[in-house]
């Protein structure tokens, strides 16, 4: 046992200590032994561009916008485009709403998508193989991208004179302006990427010829077939497929549209037609078949359409289309309700007798859906459901040739077709390569929902904490050591301005709320040195190592108590059995 | 030794008066001692203070039960309070009211003087007509009435002890002294 | 400068006087004037000191505990369930050997509920490792704070320096306040041999079993043993500088007293007329004044009473079940003094406020001389309803 004495020999007043305790280790009874670590955060995982969204939040938090746009230009090619139309599962996924709200992700990627990029996007070492992406949309770019980064040759085939598929062609300005979707083009073409527009492939020239030459073909050439309403009167004057309309105003052609426009649909497709169909001058009503709850479209995109306006007949659909002189005249509808749920999981609209109704119009756009063209698909392609048939990895029946996007069977949203680009891009190195591709994207997984990180594969794992493959579940996340902070809502134009033309309606954050904003992440499974575990420590055992974002255990002292694994506000320290 | 009680309401100021006369007495040489009738009371409740004056050291700790005089800040309490209780024969009762002295009941066996500190108070702009603050302005009419203390020693301590408006309440003590009333200064 | 002042006030300056470098208190009554004073002296420049704002006298007593542990002159006053509710602390500060003082204002404890003095308070915490004063006169209030501080820092003991709550506390009256450079001379800057000081690191508080505890608590013990020399050291020293002095015990016409009261606090100053009364009377009676409890003065009080016939115990507090704790204190010091001799009576009067007038210590004089021997229980005086 310690002497407590002093200097002198002498017991000084009170219980004073004169040496520490270092001498006391703790020996071999722990068991248990702190590890500072690295999880997933459910954002990243839920992300399907794989974007590193808590890496690019403390960045961003800490002001280091550039950085913080080379982090998401490591996986996705394309932050302006979806700091603005994502439909950001990552903030469906994010730990804060056990708390409050969702982080806003997106305001920040939109925020710091107007910087330059601390390292600007390179293209990999040269390498002798070429590949071709059909298709310029957000898929066919992001593979571009990520193969062009790997070293491949890459060239683009575009059947329109334009770039971006939909980005550029669906999407009204005023949710994604041109000079945005033009810029995250133009960095992706910066890093040296064929482009031969105008020419359809399987129509203009063969598939055969295509493959003349290259190692791989990525077939990206979206969903553009019209599907119609299957009703009666339906192939007169004035009804119209929705992506036709929206590519029409796009590129600044004149679209016929009369006073009063029915649109037919519940997607986003169906809320651009309408508020597109609204700033033309006409007078939009959206005819859905369920209810408001189970409108695909993107929640904030309803919300809007409502503001500014626009009519909505829900628990609605068309029956007839009655016509006059070869033009539609109006749309006999019926009433629905909604009886059990249908194979999608949503409860499925079933007619009520006797409740059918004319609704006035002049003009009908139908936004039911798009199709694949089975018709330019290279002979002999495997087809399943309507759509190309890929495995998990984007391959497709034929070999040499991959897919992915809208044509492909994956969901048909910006993110999800950016994911299938980069998947493609990985898949189509592995095989180049003669590389099993599960054993090269088994350490670049992040979680178990399909993403993984190109980053780690180009840059190798990063220093610091030891990485685990695990994402942080909310009842993971230590709440006491957040306050509640309520999310701070985008400024947007006033309704009433906003419909007078296509100036876009999202203003975004400025630097204060971008920054107000990026604080409220959790960081939830990454260290962001907050020192909880230092101050309860009940032996001073862990200290703040010389590697950022890095805490160093004082091995010799530790007992396990496990009190810093219990109070990391995060759950970046798991308690690790010793033998 | 001369010991007074105050009688007063509470946030009238007697206890304040009750120390200021204190002071006074310790300015003209005297050993003093001032305390409140020790508890806590809500305000308008008929409260008590009382000062020890001696020209020896005063080492006696107790409440005061046999006053020498009496000053009563609130002619209210005459009808539900026994102001002169306890109090030494021939001595002195000094009321502040507006009534006129034929109306201020029979004290039998003491001296009784009067005065209208309320309007006195107001005249120097000290509360206001349902609230006037009458403790400075009595002690005047102590003083007028029992020759115990000196109008220059309360002025001067009242200049001390008031925090605001010392001057408008040291006047006001002085008015007070010109116009009490000696009822009875015969037993 | 000699004031009209109220013995809180009278506190309040003592620890302004006594250059106090951190004040921490939760306000109660009768203690109130004291810490709204310092608070104002805080915030107005008077005092250049830290005052703590605290939710609990328990805060205030470990705030000035931490205070005080890294160097600071550090006060605290409270009062009745304020000092009930700093038990436990008060045990920190004796046993860390933090020499801070803190004012108690004498206060009745309920229920049945009161705000008025006895000292049921301090008698409850004269285990707790502190050194105890009680006063007679809001000058002695002033001066004890000041000489507890001398006390404190010589000993590495805390002080409490207790006042009747109202008969002193809101009673105003004569004070001689002495000038700071005076105290500056009598009480030099505060230094802590061992400090809470992050350029020399230290446990303070740490654990000690078997080892070292008995030691320390043995050393404390020591140290009370030594404050009775400090406190009459103090007292001379401020008795040169400020002309006044009270000693650990005050003979009052004890003189060839066959019969003498024992008392503490106010209750000494009633006494004292009635004393003077009783010997023109031609009665055989003196005063013993006992101004410091802890460490209780053994060796005085049986010099000072072993050969008197009768001692007069007046308690303002009971340990129930068992007696005043002054008489306690009184037999225990004179147990085995002489077969039976001298006999002590024990009287408990006062109690939450009970005014004790000249009567009432007359009529304890009376009994006291009217017993052959003392009756097994204490008498209480005015329990009477």
């Amino acid at each position: 046992m310690q002497r407590k004495s002093g200097p002198d020999g002498a017991l000084p007043p009170g219980s004073i200590t004169f040496s520490d305790m270092s001498w006391n280790r703790t020996g071999s009874w722990r068991y248990l032994k702190p590890k500072f670590v690295r999880k997933f955060s459910p954002c990243s995982e839920s992300c399907p561009a794989g974007n590193d969204v808590e890496g690019f939040l403390f960045l961003a938090g800490e002001g280091r916008y550039e950085e913080a746009l080379a982090k998401i230009l490591q996986e996705s090619p394309f932050p302006g485009v979806c700091g603005r139309v994502c439909c950001h599962p990552c903030e469906s996924a994010c730990n804060r709403r056990i708390s409050d709200d969702a982080v806003s992700i997106q305001g920040i990627e939109r925020f710091v998508s107007q910087f330059e990029p601390s390292r600007p996007p390179q293209p990999g070492e040269p390498r002798e193989e070429k590949v071709a992406v059909v298709g310029s949309g957000p898929a066919g770019l992001s593979c571009a991208y990520h193969l062009r980064r790997l070293g491949y040759s890459v060239t683009v085939f575009e059947k329109e004179d334009v770039l971006g598929g939909m980005l550029c062609l669906g999407i009204p300005r005023y949710r994604l302006p041109r000079r945005v979707l033009n810029r995250d083009i133009d960095r992706i073409l910066a890093l040296g990427i064929g482009l031969e527009t105008g020419r359809r492939v399987g129509k203009d020239m063969s598939w055969d010829e295509l493959l003349a030459g290259r190692d791989a073909v990525f077939l990206a050439i979206g969903a553009h077939a019209h599907v119609g309403l299957k009703i009666e009167g339906e192939s007169c004057q004035g009804i119209m497929p929705g992506t036709g309309f929206l590519k029409k105003v796009n590129l600044g052609l004149p679209a016929a549209l009369g006073r009063r426009v029915a649109v037919i649909g519940g997607g986003n497709t169906a809320m651009d037609c309408a508020r597109v169909a609204l700033r033309l001058g006409s007078r939009p009503v959206v005819v859905y078949r369920r209810t408001r709850e189970e409108m695909p479209a993107i929640e904030a995109e309803v919300q809007e359409a409502l503001e500014e306006g626009i009519e909505f007949e829900w628990l609605t659909s068309p029956v007839r289309a009655l016509v006059d002189d070869g033009r539609v005249a109006g749309l006999q509808c019926t009433r629905n309700r909604l009886a059990d749920p249908d194979d999608s999981g949503r409860r499925r609209p079933e007619p009520v007798e006797a409740s059918e109704f004319v609704l006035d119009a002049d003009t009908v756009i139908t936004a039911v859906g798009e199709a694949v063209d089975l018709a330019v698909l290279p002979h002999g392609l495997k087809v399943e459901k309507g759509v190309v048939w890929i495995d998990s990895w984007g391959r497709t029946s034929m070999e040499r040739i991959w897919a992915g996007g809208d044509s492909g069977p994956d969901q048909r949203m910006v993110v999800h077709a950016i994911g299938a680009g980069k998947k493609a891009a990985l898949s189509i190195h592995a095989t180049l390569r003669g590389n099993d591709i599960e054993g090269i994207a088994e350490p670049l997984r992040i979680g178990s929902s399909g993403s993984f990180s190109m980053e780690r594969y180009l840059q190798g794992e990063q220093g610091g904490a030891v990485p685990v493959r695990e994402v942080v579940r909310p009842e993971q996340i230590n709440l006491d050591y957040f306050e509640h902070v309520p999310r701070i809502v985008q400024p947007r134009r006033a309704p009433s301005d906003r419909v007078q033309g296509f100036e876009e309606v999202n203003g975004g954050y400025d630097k204060n709320d971008a920054d107000l904003e990026a604080k409220r992440c959790f960081h939830c499974g990454t260290c962001d040195l907050c020192g909880n575990c230092w101050r309860f420590c009940p032996d001073l055992c862990i200290r703040s190592g010389d590697v950022p974002g890095m805490n160093l255990l004082d091995d010799f002292h530790c007992k396990g108590c496990g009190i810093c694994a219990e109070e990391c506000p995060r759950s970046a320290i798991v308690m690790e059995r010793e033998l | 030794m001369i010991e007074i009680r105050f009688h007063g309401r509470g946030g009238q100021g007697a206890v304040v008066a009750s120390k200021i006369l204190a002071e006074a007495l310790f300015r003209e040489g005297n050993f003093v001692q001032s305390f409140p009738a020790f508890g806590a009371e809500r305000r308008g409740a008929p409260v008590a203070a009382f000062t020890r004056a001696n020209t020896y050291p005063i080492r006696i700790r107790t409440h005061i039960y046999a006053p020498d005089h009496v000053v009563v800040l609130d002619a209210s309490l005459l009808d539900t309070t026994d102001v002169t209780a306890g109090l030494k024969p021939g001595g002195w009762v000094v009321i502040n009211t507006d009534r006129s002295p034929e109306n201020i009941p029979a004290m039998r066996g003491f001296k009784v003087a009067t005065v209208d500190a309320g309007a006195v108070a107001l005249k120097h702009g000290l509360g206001v007509p349902t609230a006037p603050i009458v403790n400075t302005a009595i002690l005047g009419a102590f003083a007028k009435a029992t020759g115990k203390v000196g109008l220059e020693a309360l002025r001067k301590a009242i200049l001390d002890q008031v925090p605001y408006n010392a001057r408008a309440n040291a006047q006001a003590c002085v008015d007070a002294y010109q116009c009490t009333i000696i009822i009875a200064d015969r037993i | 400068m000699k004031k009209v002042l109220m013995g809180d006030h009278a506190v309040s300056h003592a620890a302004m006087l006594s250059r106090v470098q951190v004040i921490s208190a939760y306000p109660i009554t009768p203690q109130t004037y004291v810490v709204e004073e310092l608070a104002e002296a805080c915030r107005d420049g008077r005092l250049k000191a830290k005052f703590v704002m605290v939710e609990s006298e328990h805060s205030a007593m470990a705030c000035i505990i931490g205070a005080c542990a890294a160097g600071s002159r550090a006060f605290t006053a409270t009062s009745s369930h304020g000092l009930a509710l700093m038990h436990e602390m008060l045990h920190w500060a004796s046993g860390a050997r933090l020499p801070v003082v803190m004012a108690n204002c004498n206060r009745a404890l309920g229920p049945p509920w009161n705000i008025l003095c006895d000292h049921s308070d301090s008698m409850s915490q004269r285990d707790t490792g502190w050194i105890q004063f009680y006063v007679e006169s809001n000058q002695e209030a002033l001066d004890t704070v000041i000489q507890a501080y001398r006390i404190a820092e010589k000993v590495l003991l805390p002080v409490m320096v207790n006042l009747d709550g109202f008969f002193l506390t809101h009673t105003a009256e004569v004070v001689d306040v002495p000038d700071q450079d005076q105290v500056d001379a009598y009480l030099p800057p505060f230094s802590l041999p061992y400090k809470l000081d992050v350029e020399d690191p230290h446990s303070f508080g740490a654990i000690c079993l078997d080892d070292n505890f008995m030691a320390l608590k043995h050393d404390m013990q020591a140290a009370m043993d030594l404050a009775r020399d400090a406190a009459l050291e103090a007292d001379e020293a401020f008795a040169e500088i400020f002309g006044r002095k009270y000693g650990l015990l005050e003979p009052y016409r004890m003189d060839h007293a066959d019969t003498v009261l024992v008392t503490n606090g106010t209750i000494t100053g009633t006494a004292r007329e009635v004393v003077d009364d009783l010997r023109r009377r031609g009665v055989s009676v003196g005063l013993l004044k006992v101004r410091m409890l802890r460490p209780f003065p053994f060796a005085p009080v049986r010099s000072l009473l072993g050969d008197r016939e009768r001692i007069a115990v007046i308690d303002r507090s009971v340990s129930y079940g068992l007696a005043g704790g002054l008489a306690c204190e009184i037999r225990s010091a004179l147990y085995g003094h002489d077969h039976g001799r001298p006999r002590v009576f024990g009287y408990i009067a006062g109690l939450g406020g009970k005014d004790v007038v000249p009567s009432d210590i007359e009529e304890i004089v009376n009994r006291t001389l009217t017993y052959e021997q003392p009756p097994r229980d204490d008498i209480w005086i005015g329990a009477g309803t």
